[in-house]
């Protein structure tokens, strides 16, 4: 529907269009495509210094094999990671737009900026925080012993013998947390345009608030969910930062691994070539996605 | 949607309640989760800590509070993120902005195209974008020497990431408005230069705001892309990351916790602003 | 209906003079030939007006770098930004390969680094002559392993590197690196992720000599240490932030620096340092002087400054790890405050110490063979 108003007022411009893209499209081609083709370059280069940064371009198609063999477990732990760490945002997630949207009534704004305001504050500084929460003699670990639901814990594989730091779940706990917004306003965003008379409607022909629910508020929702799924799954996969401070050396991300390679280890042949391997990973699972949820375009 | 109606009964009473109380129970889980980190760092900014760390509560006080300028190196790098975050919000909003007001207010060949690059970035992840930045930085093509990696190059980056967010944001925002209210505006005898910052300009400004003020949250924020290309530059993000290794100030906390307090202010002032502009275009 | 411009015109003029002024400034400070405002000393110039030094943190205290500035009338611009030695070089390496000049005019870096780059040529000789005081170097720091001329490196701090444990937690004393792999500690253990001192303790603990050693010989020492990762004995490995997990009980025990513990052992009486038993490790973080440097001058007061005994006293007593300047001890022992320091084994440890260096002669192949089997075992 919005299309149609766009069509009818948009007009062609002429050269101006062109004109008010112009700084956008220069800077973007100029700092993200030709450095992607550099790192496109690199990624098929042979390194022959590390220490004196010398490359030849040698189409070395086997960069990418070998980080494949390398690296190939710890891809896949990422995917992992942050697919768990995806579907638990939208468990989490869903329910508080669902909450803001239909209970919010007055408070609607209030509550969204109050899932906002805790981003104001350095990423760092949370995971510090986490860091101090999940420590072996933090409230989280003492409460969990209060409640003498440690054994539990330790049963299930959250907790490595009565510790959470350094164990997978809780990188995973940090990912969820640090990307639950950006699940809950793009579900919050389409929940919003739904018509509550619809909602009401919906109820009494399906005689249940549950089948209304599934029958005509999901499925309205659901480019809200594929929006909030993107924006949390991509970034969560190449994160660094929560194995880095919460995890131990057998939880670490293919984020992590990229970094250490450019950083650390200078081997910038398969910093680039695993990195790219991200994007087309990334990109390719975006478009099939989007193809089965059936979203026309991406915005 | 089918006209078909389907009758099956309601499910009973009590399991529509306990639906409706899990839902209220998770939606405020949510919201405590959401804070847990927040309370936990605003609480140690009125720790004493007895080392370099402020990391186990030992008792309170409302020194740090009263210094919180007191270590240099922290203040250094807090003023220089903020420097960087208000240049590229300015420069990434302009620029943002008018490839909104392209893409939504003509139509012309290559938009699609457009469209596909303004995603693209924000399909990358930052590690990836860091990384090729990187990479031109230090080998750029048609050039002989590496670019020195400091604060140009920082600002470069993050005006990069933004320019995309802002375009979008704004785009969402200007979408479905009615451009015909141009036209009647010219029809009635204003000039173009009027129009623009009669109508056009309040219209798309609460967009243009809130794409600025996400700009500047992501620019203060960023640690990835920024850890890639800063050469030897400090900004707040990377020294809380130093500062990790070598002692957890209180200050810390305390310079978190003023930011926090700041940007609630500016998002009350920014909803009681946009309450009173009240709505000019119709919800399509 | 007159318009003077029309609407499309007035957009277009708009847009473009928008657009001009977001990249104008942008576009000006790019092409700039001016330095970037980071340096706010300004490197330039053979006078010798400004110094930029790049280091380690907490190696400088407040006083000694304002003394500094009024002792000389140079502005100094200290910037600690040296985290890891490898993170260091890669933000280096782009310039100096390429022969372009580095904003510092001395940087600090770790004897086997410091050797890379003596190796590569990217530092030049130090102005040694008009260093006075650095005759006042001790001798076992004289023509080091890593600089066998001695004449592109000036030592800024040595350290050991031991074991840091919390006796209330372990219950008893730590004498031995095998302490490290009792399963009773499982899970609580920590390593420094600088291979050199973790890996260093280990070949010590298996009687290899760590200062000789080949990647081979050192094989039996990596696969100690991914076993203990597998079997989860090793909780993580750390940077300086194993101080962190100290404090805060998620670390028992852990490979440590000895100044570090020296300082948090003054608040946290609980926690001890001990070299084992098989013996520790010992380093030196040295200054360097990048290639290209111009404020040759500004480097050599700054030297003299460090290596006069009564500033090297104050910064080794806010330190805490060991000067390279003879005569501290004495210097420290005239206070009262610092008298204690001066008597402290951790900062003046016995010649009969049994602390031994890393390799510094590893060719870049053997060190990537190092280097990539280390990252295999640290990154899973």
């Amino acid at each position: 529907m919005a299309k149609e108003t766009d069509d009818r007022t948009q007009r062609r411009g002429g050269w101006v269009p062109y004109g008010l893209l112009s700084p956008g499209v220069v800077w973007l081609a100029l700092f993200f495509l030709v450095p992607l083709l550099t790192l496109v370059r690199v990624s098929l280069s042979t390194q022959e210094s590390r220490f004196e940064q010398k490359f030849s371009f040698t189409w070395e198609f086997k960069n990418y094999s070998d980080v494949l063999s390398e690296f190939g477990d710890i891809f896949l732990r990422s995917f992992g990671y942050a697919g768990i760490a995806t579907v638990l945002c939208i468990a989490i997630g869903y329910p508080m737009a669902y909450f803001i949207a239909f209970r919010g009534g007055r408070y609607r704004n209030l509550l969204l900026g109050l899932v906002v305001v805790p981003f104001f504050t350095s990423y760092l500084v949370r995971t510090i925080a986490w860091v101090s929460i999940m420590g072996d003699e933090g409230p989280f670990l003492d409460l969990i012993r209060a409640l003498a639901l440690d054994g539990a814990l330790d049963g299930i594989g959250i907790t490595d013998n009565g510790r959470l730091l350094a164990t997978e779940w809780a990188v995973i706990g940090g990912l969820t947390y640090n990307f639950l917004p950006f699940m809950v306003l793009p579900i919050y965003v389409s929940l919003e345009k739904i018509d509550v008379a619809l909602v009401e409607a919906a109820k009494d022909l399906y005689s249940g608030a549950a089948r209304s629910f599934r029958k005509v508020t999901l499925p309205m929702s659901l480019p809200g969910v594929f929006a909030g799924t993107l924006l949390t799954f991509i970034p969560a996969s190449g994160d660094f930062i929560n194995a880095e401070f919460l995890g131990g050396p057998k939880n670490t991300m293919i984020g992590n691994v990229v970094q250490q390679q450019f950083l650390v280890q200078n081997r910038y042949t398969s910093a680039a070539a695993i990195s790219l391997i991200l994007m087309v990973i990334i990109t390719a699972g975006v478009l099939v996605y989007a193809k089965v949820l059936g979203t026309e375009d991406l915005t | 949607m089918t006209a078909a109606v389907i009758q099956r009964r309601a499910a009973p009473r009590w399991l529509r309640r306990l639906g409706s109380w899990t839902l209220n129970l998770v939606a405020i889980g949510g919201f405590v989760y959401l804070f847990a980190p927040i309370f936990v760092t605003v609480l140690y900014s009125f720790n004493k800590p007895r080392g370099k760390f402020n990391l186990v509560w030992q008792e309170f006080t409302l020194d740090n509070w009263a210094d919180p300028f007191a270590q240099a190196d922290l203040t250094d790098a807090f003023v220089k993120s903020l420097q960087i975050a208000a240049i590229a919000t300015v420069i990434a909003t302009i620029i943002g902005t008018l490839m909104a007001l392209a893409l939504s207010r003509y139509r012309f060949m290559g938009s699609p195209i457009v469209n596909l690059l303004l995603i693209l970035p924000l399909t990358t992840p930052e590690i990836v974008m860091g990384a090729s930045l990187l990479n031109l930085f230090v080998d750029p093509p048609l050039f002989g020497n590496s670019v020195d990696r400091g604060f140009r190059t920082i600002l470069i980056a993050h005006i990069l990431f933004c320019v995309s967010f802002v375009a979008l944001t704004v785009k969402a925002r200007v979408r479905g408005f009615d451009w015909s209210l141009e036209d009647a505006a010219m029809d009635l005898g204003a000039r173009p230069r009027r129009v623009f910052f009669r109508v056009t300009l309040p219209l798309i400004t609460p967009g243009v705001l809130a794409a600025a003020l996400l700009s500047f949250s992501l620019s203060i924020d960023d640690y990835i892309i920024t850890l890639f290309v800063r050469g030897s530059v400090e900004t707040f993000p990377l020294f809380l990351a130093g500062a990790i290794e070598r002692g957890i100030s209180p200050q810390i906390n305390v310079l978190a916790s003023m930011v926090l307090i700041v940007s609630v202010g500016l998002l009350l002032a920014g909803t009681a602003f946009g309450r009173r502009e009240g709505r000019v275009t119709p919800p399509s | 209906m007159r318009r003077n411009l029309s609407r499309r015109q007035f957009i277009g003029r708009g847009a473009a003079f928008a657009g001009a002024v977001a990249l104008g400034p942008t576009i000006l400070a790019a092409c700039g030939g001016d330095d970037d405002d980071d340096a706010a000393g300004g490197s330039g110039g053979g006078g010798g007006n400004s110094l930029h030094v790049d280091n380690w943190p907490l190696y400088l205290d407040e006083e000694s770098a304002a003394l500094f500035e009024e002792q000389t009338g140079i502005s100094l611009t200290y910037t600690t930004v040296v985290n890891d030695n490898n993170e260091y070089f890669a933000t280096i390496q782009p310039s100096l390969s390429s022969g372009d000049k580095v904003d510092a005019d001395i940087f600090v870096l770790t004897g086997w680094m410091a050797k890379r780059l003596i190796d590569l040529g990217w530092v030049d000789e130090l102005p040694i002559a008009d260093v006075p005081n650095a005759k006042n170097l001790v001798d076992s720091l004289v023509n080091p392993a890593w600089d066998p001329t001695g004449k592109f490196s000036l030592p800024w701090q040595s350290g050991l590197t031991g074991i840091a444990y919390n006796r209330a937690a372990t219950g008893r004393e730590l004498m031995s690196v095998e302490d490290l792999f009792d399963p009773e500690f499982r899970g609580k253990i920590g390593f420094l992720l600088e291979m050199n001192d973790s890996l260093g303790l280990v070949l010590r603990a298996d009687g290899v000599d760590p200062e000789n050693v080949t990647f081979e010989q050192a094989g039996p020492a990596f696969d100690r240490v991914e076993a203990a990762v597998a079997d989860g004995q090793i909780r993580q490995f750390t940077g300086n932030d194993y101080q962190d997990d100290l404090i805060a009980g998620n670390f028992v025990a852990c490979v440590s620096w000895s100044g570090d513990v020296g300082q948090l052992a003054l608040d946290e009486p609980d926690l001890a340092f001990v070299i084992p038993d098989e013996g520790g490790m010992i380093w030196s973080d040295t200054m360097l002087m990048p290639k290209g440097t111009e404020n040759i001058e500004a480097v050599a007061e700054w030297m003299n400054f460090c290596y006069d005994p009564v500033n090297a006293a104050r910064i080794a007593a806010y330190v805490g790890f060991l000067s390279p300047v003879q005569g501290v001890q004495e210097e420290l022992r005239k206070s009262e405050d610092t008298a204690a320091l001066a008597d402290s084994e951790v900062m003046f440890p016995p010649p009969t110490a049994d602390v031994l260096a890393f390799n510094p002669n590893l060719d870049e192949e053997e060190r990537a063979l190092f280097d990539d089997r280390w990252a295999e075992i640290t990154t899973g």
